[in-house]
């Protein structure tokens, strides 16, 4: 894998600092998902942090979960529950008695599932189908990456033959035998998916495509994939000297 | 993977998108009109046992070892790449299901109708445990103390034996399990009717 060569900025022309391989975005979420999984308590808020960051920088898309009610209702039902079921109460507010334990126990299951969830928002999902293809091209497994773009775009075509399919079983009153009608249904929307696929392999065969000849797609690695690099080790290397400082000192 | 041709990866990808499609669209307004609480129960479940049958299905036209784990890994990335659709949970657990699903067919080595019902079985039955493995995953230890907590005061509230909880795991296994092997059935009937509709020599013809 070269290094902003096949694939990178042209002579003369200077290559966006901000711009990411889909290398980088992959190398995010799992450094993101490794430090969540390893830091506990108020350390949890590192990674978290760094997510916010790395969103506003790179991935501004996946930081509109944040304003998902759905996402804060998930959220926060997590801190609200470890008062009530976490510890013994030893706080009285009103008519609830809470125990400041299950509060601590309630924020950090509150950061952990919002640090994993932003995670997975910033990293794969923030992935177009062209750098999933490329990727898997990479990795050896060409064939999978074009079932997947295979897939992708026959989605719309699907839909359009499942309605098809339906319209004309129920314009010929198939619907008065639900059950027979629902098998007509399967078998005709599959058959039909079938006789599809023999039209992509028709086309595949006389292009002369062939998963096994060529090389595979450049998919580099850019400069500002090398800058992230680095900056997550030099963040994972200090997150682990600072939770780990208090058992040393001891 | 060298058994794998052209044909073999157009029906993977047909069927991944067969199965993409039902969780894009029937997953995404099942969740719209039905509580979270009954992705657990209900939405899941069904799922599940449609996911089922259209990979067993898949397996009658693509019978090479893998394939319906690489279905699931199609489905999985058109989950994630269908927007408004990226959510971690139903991800997991589509490849969860592919994974099972590949590993039951693999252990009983022969395609009978018996084996897909038990594979189905199975995948439709991890519905169960990955709403608390998802759940432990992404609330970390803090999530067993508050589950055991709510068991024992939900029992207590209900004024039933703390071990009724584990009948109703069990009943809602049994369901899981039931319509997971129906599914399979399915899988195995459809498979066979869909090659005779296209002439095709039926490859698990028993």
């Amino acid at each position: 894998m070269e290094i902003g060569q096949r694939g990178g900025a042209s002579a003369g022309v200077t290559e966006p600092v901000r711009e990411l391989s889909p290398w980088g975005y992959l190398l995010f979420a799992i450094w993101a998902a490794l430090a969540t999984v390893l830091v506990e308590g108020r350390w949890l808020a590192a990674p978290l942090l760094l997510e916010l960051g790395f969103g506003l920088v790179w991935g501004r898309d996946g930081l509109r979960i944040l304003r998902r009610p759905r996402f804060w209702i998930f959220i926060l039902s997590a801190a609200v529950v470890g008062p009530f079921l976490i510890g013994d109460p030893d706080v009285t507010l009103g008519p609830f008695h809470l125990s400041r334990e299950g509060l601590a126990a309630g924020l950090e299951m509150a950061g952990r599932a919002s640090t994993l969830t932003l995670a997975f928002r910033l990293g794969p999902a923030a992935l177009s189908l062209s750098d999933v293809v490329a990727v898997f091209d990479h990795l050896g497994l060409r064939g999978l990456g074009f079932a997947t773009a295979l897939a992708m775009n026959l989605l719309g075509t699907l839909r359009e033959m499942a309605a098809m399919t339906w319209q004309t079983i129920w314009l010929r009153g198939g619907m008065r035998r639900p059950l027979v009608a629902l098998r007509l249904f399967l078998i005709t929307t599959i058959a039909n998916t079938l006789r599809y696929g023999d039209e992509a392999v028709n086309a595949a065969t006389v292009r002369g495509f062939d998963l096994d000849v060529g090389r595979p797609s450049a998919l580099p690695l850019r400069r500002a994939d090398l800058w992230l690099a680095v900056e997550l080790a030099g963040c994972g290397l200090l997150l682990l000297v600072l939770h780990l400082l208090p058992d040393t000192s001891v | 993977m060298s058994s794998y041709t052209v044909r073999s990866w157009v029906t993977i990808g047909l069927f991944g998108a067969l199965w993409g499609a039902v969780e894009i669209v029937l997953g995404s307004y099942l969740h719209l009109i039905l509580p979270p609480q009954a992705d657990t129960f209900l939405a899941g479940v069904l799922l599940g046992a449609i996911g089922v049958a259209v990979a067993l299905t898949g397996r009658h036209f693509v019978p090479n070892r893998g394939s319906v784990f690489f279905i699931g890994v199609v489905t999985a990335l058109l989950k994630l790449l269908s927007p408004g659709g990226v959510t971690i949970g139903p991800i997991v657990a589509i490849l969860a299901e592919g994974t099972l699903m590949e590993a039951t067919l693999w252990i009983a080595r022969t395609p009978r109708l018996w084996t897909f019902m038990v594979s189905g079985a199975l995948t439709v039955a991890w519905n169960l445990p990955h709403k608390f493995v998802m759940m432990r995953l992404l609330f970390g230890k803090g999530f067993t103390e508050v589950f055991n907590k709510m068991v024992k005061d939900g029992s207590q509230a209900l004024g039933l034996d703390v071990s009724a909880a584990w009948l109703i795991l069990g009943i809602l296994l049994l369901v899981r399990l039931i319509v997971g092997a129906i599914g399979g059935w399915i899988a195995w009937k459809l498979g066979s009717a869909v090659a005779r509709r296209l002439g095709l020599q039926n490859l698990f013809a028993s």
